[in-house]
């Protein structure tokens, strides 16, 4: 079962919508995940993720568009006959029986002989170090082991595509980071093609190759993580992926906007601005450097905050006209810093991204 | 120093310590509860010239009216309870399925008042109905059925399955639907992604866990099939032999008995089959615990 | 997908089942219930006798006085045992649960052979022990009642908030737990009243006269009359326990609005 005996599949989305009379859960998806891929899907709820993900398992029905894997039209392929496997985001084990009979359940339905199931069932407790939990009962195990045995549980069918619902969501954050390593971990030593939807930017973010931002039923961003920080292609991708302060600018013409005391480059996007608009500039706190009060450039405040995070500190600034700034300065540089002290800062990036006010 | 003086005033004694404040409840479920039961119990085991012994008990035990009427009674709970507990578990699954919202909430308060319904009002409501001249016979008997050709009459054995329908199909509503509501939908959905048919999840999964549920749901109408007077006293004294009704006839005085105390061991035998269903009930509810820690 | 295909067939089926078994009867009854004299046509005559029959007002009377005696001891009884237990006698609560559940276990018809063995002629001679076997059989209801309202309740928060600023014990059951608990000591009251009214086994078998079993009388004089009492008895009790339905979810919902 490595990932040299198996096929992974590639999993395609084509134009897929779902309506309910009026509204739009989902508008016209396209994603196509690559063999041995994880795609995570990210966004705040309602923003159709789960249900992309409920379509591709056969849970929900697409009002349009096609779902291909390997090539091969599903849309019509009952859930139960699409050889997927899906971990939920809880209390999904079947109560009335043990881990064992809970990992083979899949197995049985499709008749494989015992030994067979036996020797399969072994396997996959080994995969997620829970041999000794055979005979337990899920109202015995914590959380964690819980969704380590649906996990077990969905990979036993060798399945062609593995999809997880916010499989971290219910879980302890002590307990979320190790069971997303593991996840992690066993998807890549199975090579399986795996899509995994999550509200939480960092669980996409660190566990992902490729993360799919959505809003509203519309995929805004597909891309890898460290390109979706760096260059977000809207407003809104700007500021679900970490941290961002909105401070208020004035376009100055194509592509420049002066914010306060600064004249800045705008990144070009599909937003269009005219000249004068106030808008507002979406910037990182890593973006943003201290300054002393002469420079010509600062924008000068108060520091209304300061949060020891451990080797930075996040620092508030209190700014007239504007919501709370902050800032993400090395410790040590702010040892000195007390709340109420005056303080100047000034945007340190050349490009930023600007938004409709 | 002021919260602490305040702490240590509150958790200085409450309305009383220990048991006292309990002792109202105690006194008065002991006096009205627990004493009767107990007196019955022994003025049972009284013959007629207040010897102990177990004479009161024979004509139950030994073949006879008596004892006829306890499996008659048996046998209308035992019916009543399976027809109530299977229709009630169909809409119960009818109402979990598809109509959730505030449709179930009315559906709910309506279960709730023909749940508790019975006795003379609802056995009068039937005989208005399905009696000889009722409305639904009449009814009936213009479109060409003559429900009482077939020596039915509302007073008779069917009659009163009919009529304990009405109130046990909705209990079983009531105390069951928690239990199908509480099968969660990712427990369907898991197995079906498994590859799973419908049918086996039922099979594997749904009927499994449903099942003590059920059978606890099943004594508890039973308990109340048998126990219940009013409804059958209105409607049968003298045409259908149940225990309850017996035992209102001894009070009353109109049938005497060689054993003054035997309404007493009557009495006695209907708490022991009401309990060993209750037992049923309790062990039932048990095994769901069990489950819904998970 | 294929679980369309039985949605409404089911939906169907359970409807008309439905139908049939507790609509036709109910309405058959209503029906009969408006018959004129002499079994023709329609007419308010068989409510018109049930107002001026010999007993009407006695009977109704009698039931609706020991109701609402029930009632009120009832809730005497119960209301600081339920608090108390809650706060500080949870050890006993496995006890008292069963002696609460004990009244459904036990056929009503043995307890009335109990009282009648058991109670005390003074006791006996009154129809006023009826008040104490009504709230016997309305304890598994009350419990249940009080004991939910009081977990969705942060009893033991209140009364130390109260406590902390000087209230004594009486001022805060009557001021701060009793409002906090409103729908369950609604929902208790009404059940209470509901079952008192409607009860017929206990009053029947220690031979008191209360309104159902005049009901029953009355029947062997005037079938119809006796129909159209039943009818009334029964739209009454479906309109009591909705109201009780209606409050108890509302009491409930407002606790938490409050806190």
């Amino acid at each position: 079962m490595s990932k040299k005996d198996r096929v992974s599949s590639t999993l395609e989305l084509r134009g897929i919508s779902r309506h309910f009379g009026p509204v739009k859960a989902l508008d016209g998806l396209d994603l196509t995940i690559e063999p041995g891929e994880l795609v995570a899907l990210l966004g705040p709820s309602g923003c159709g993720k789960t249900t992309a993900l409920r379509i591709v398992a056969g849970l929900e029905v697409a009002t349009s568009g096609e779902l291909l894997v390997n090539g091969q039209r599903y849309n019509d392929t009952p859930a139960n006959a699409r050889d997927m496997g899906m971990v939920f985001q809880s209390y999904s084990l079947f109560p009335n029986l043990s881990v064992a009979d809970n990992i083979e359940y899949g197995l049985r339905a499709r008749k494989i002989d015992s030994v067979t199931r036996n020797k399969r069932v072994a396997q996959m407790l080994e995969l997620v170090a829970l041999e000794n939990k055979a005979k337990s009962f899920p109202h015995q195990l914590s959380g964690g082991q819980q969704q380590r045995v649906a996990l077990a549980r969905a990979l036993a069918i060798e399945p062609r595509v593995l999809l997880l619902d916010e499989p971290l969501s219910a879980l302890d954050a002590q307990v979320r980071g190790q069971i997303r390593e593991e996840i992690r971990r066993i998807q890549l030593e199975l090579g399986i093609t795996t899509l995994f939807v999550t509200h939480d930017q960092e669980e996409a973010m660190t566990i992902a190759d490729r993360v799919g931002v959505m809003s509203h039923g519309k995929l805004e961003q597909i891309d890898k993580p460290i390109t979706l920080y760096n260059s977000p292609a809207t407003p809104f991708v700007a500021s679900f992926v970490g941290l961002a302060n909105r401070i208020p600018a004035e376009i100055t013409g194509q592509g420049k906007a002066k914010v306060l005391n600064q004249k800045i480059k705008i990144f070009e996007s599909s937003e269009i601005f005219s000249a004068g608009e106030r808008v507002n500039v979406i910037i990182r706190p890593e973006s943003l450097e201290l300054v002393s009060e002469g420079d010509d450039e600062a924008v000068r405040g108060i520091v209304a905050l300061k949060s020891f995070l451990g080797p930075m500190t996040k620092v508030g600034i209190a700014v007239e006209g504007m919501p709370l700034v902050h800032l993400n300065i090395a410790s040590r540089d702010v040892r000195k810093l007390e709340i109420g002290d005056k303080i100047a800062f000034k945007i340190a990036s050349d490009e930023v991204m600007a938004e409709h006010v | 120093m002021g919260v602490v003086k305040a702490h240590s005033r509150v958790r200085s004694s409450g309305p009383g310590t220990g048991v006292l404040p309990l002792l109202p409840f105690f006194i008065f479920t002991s006096f009205f509860l627990l004493w009767p039961i107990v007196a019955v119990t022994l003025r049972s085991l009284h013959g007629n010239e207040n010897e102990w012994t177990l004479a009161n008990y024979r004509p139950i035990l030994k073949s006879g009216p008596y004892f006829h009427a306890f499996v008659v009674s048996i046998k209308l709970s035992l019916v009543t309870s399976i027809i109530g507990s299977i229709l009630g578990a169909f809409f119960a699954y009818v109402i979990v399925k598809y109509a959730r919202g505030k449709f179930e909430a009315v559906i709910d308060s309506v279960s709730a008042v023909f749940a508790n319904s019975g006795g003379v009002p609802l056995a009068f409501m039937f005989v208005a109905a399905f009696g000889v001249e009722g409305i639904v016979t009449t009814t009936l008997k213009s479109l060409g059925w003559d429900i009482y050709a077939d020596h039915f009459t509302i007073f008779s054995f069917t009659g009163v399955v009919m009529v304990y329908s009405f109130f046990q199909i909705p209990l079983m509503v009531l105390v069951f639907k928690p239990a199908i509501a509480g099968l969660r939908r990712e427990w369907e959905e898991a197995s079906t992604s498994l590859g799973a048919s419908s049918l086996t999840y039922w099979r594997r999964v749904g009927i499994p866990i449903l099942f003590p549920s059920f059978i606890g749901a099943f004594f508890l109408l039973f308990a109340g099939g048998f126990s219940a007077y009013a409804t059958a006293r209105a409607l049968t004294v003298g045409t259908v032999p149940l225990v309850p009704i017996i035992i209102g006839t001894l009070v009353d005085g109109n049938v005497i008995s060689d054993q003054a105390n035997l309404g007493d061991a009557l009495a006695v035998g209907m708490i022991v089959v009401a309990t060993i269903a209750m037992a049923g009930y309790i062990w039932a509810q048990r095994k769901t615990a069990k489950w819904r820690s998970s | 997908m294929k679980k369309l295909a039985l949605k409404w067939p089911l939906i169907i089926i359970a409807s008309s089942f439905a139908f049939l078994t507790f609509v036709v009867p109910l309405y058959g009854a209503a029906l009969y219930s408006f018959r004129g004299e002499g079994g023709k046509g329609h007419s308010w005559v068989n409510y018109q006798w049930l107002i001026h029959a010999d007993g009407f007002y006695l009977n109704l009377f009698t039931s609706l006085k020991l109701a609402v005696l029930a009632g009120v001891l009832n809730l005497l009884l119960m209301v600081p045992t339920m608090v108390y237990l809650n706060l500080k006698g949870q050890k006993f609560k496995s006890l008292i649960d069963f002696l609460c559940i004990l009244p459904l276990i036990i056929p009503v018809v043995s307890l009335a052979i109990g009282a009648q063995v058991a109670m005390p002629e003074i006791l006996q001679n009154s129809e006023y022990e009826l008040v104490f076997f009504f709230v016997i059989i309305a304890l598994p209801y009350t419990y249940r009642a009080l004991d939910t309202s009081l977990q969705t309740v942060a009893l033991k928060t209140l009364v130390e908030a109260s406590r902390s600023l000087g209230a004594t014990w009486t001022r805060t059951i009557i001021r701060v737990i009793v409002p906090a608990i409103r729908g369950g000591i609604t929902g208790a009251l009404f059940l209470t009243f509901a079952l008192s009214i409607g009860e017929y086994t206990i009053t029947s078998l220690l031979h008191w006269e209360t309104f159902p079993t005049w009901t029953v009388v009355a029947a062997q004089q005037n079938i119809l009359g006796a129909i159209a009492i039943s009818v009334f008895s029964f739209v009454g009790a479906i309109a009591l326990l909705s109201i009780i339905a209606l409050f108890s979810k509302k009491g409930a919902r407002q606790v938490e609005v409050d806190e």
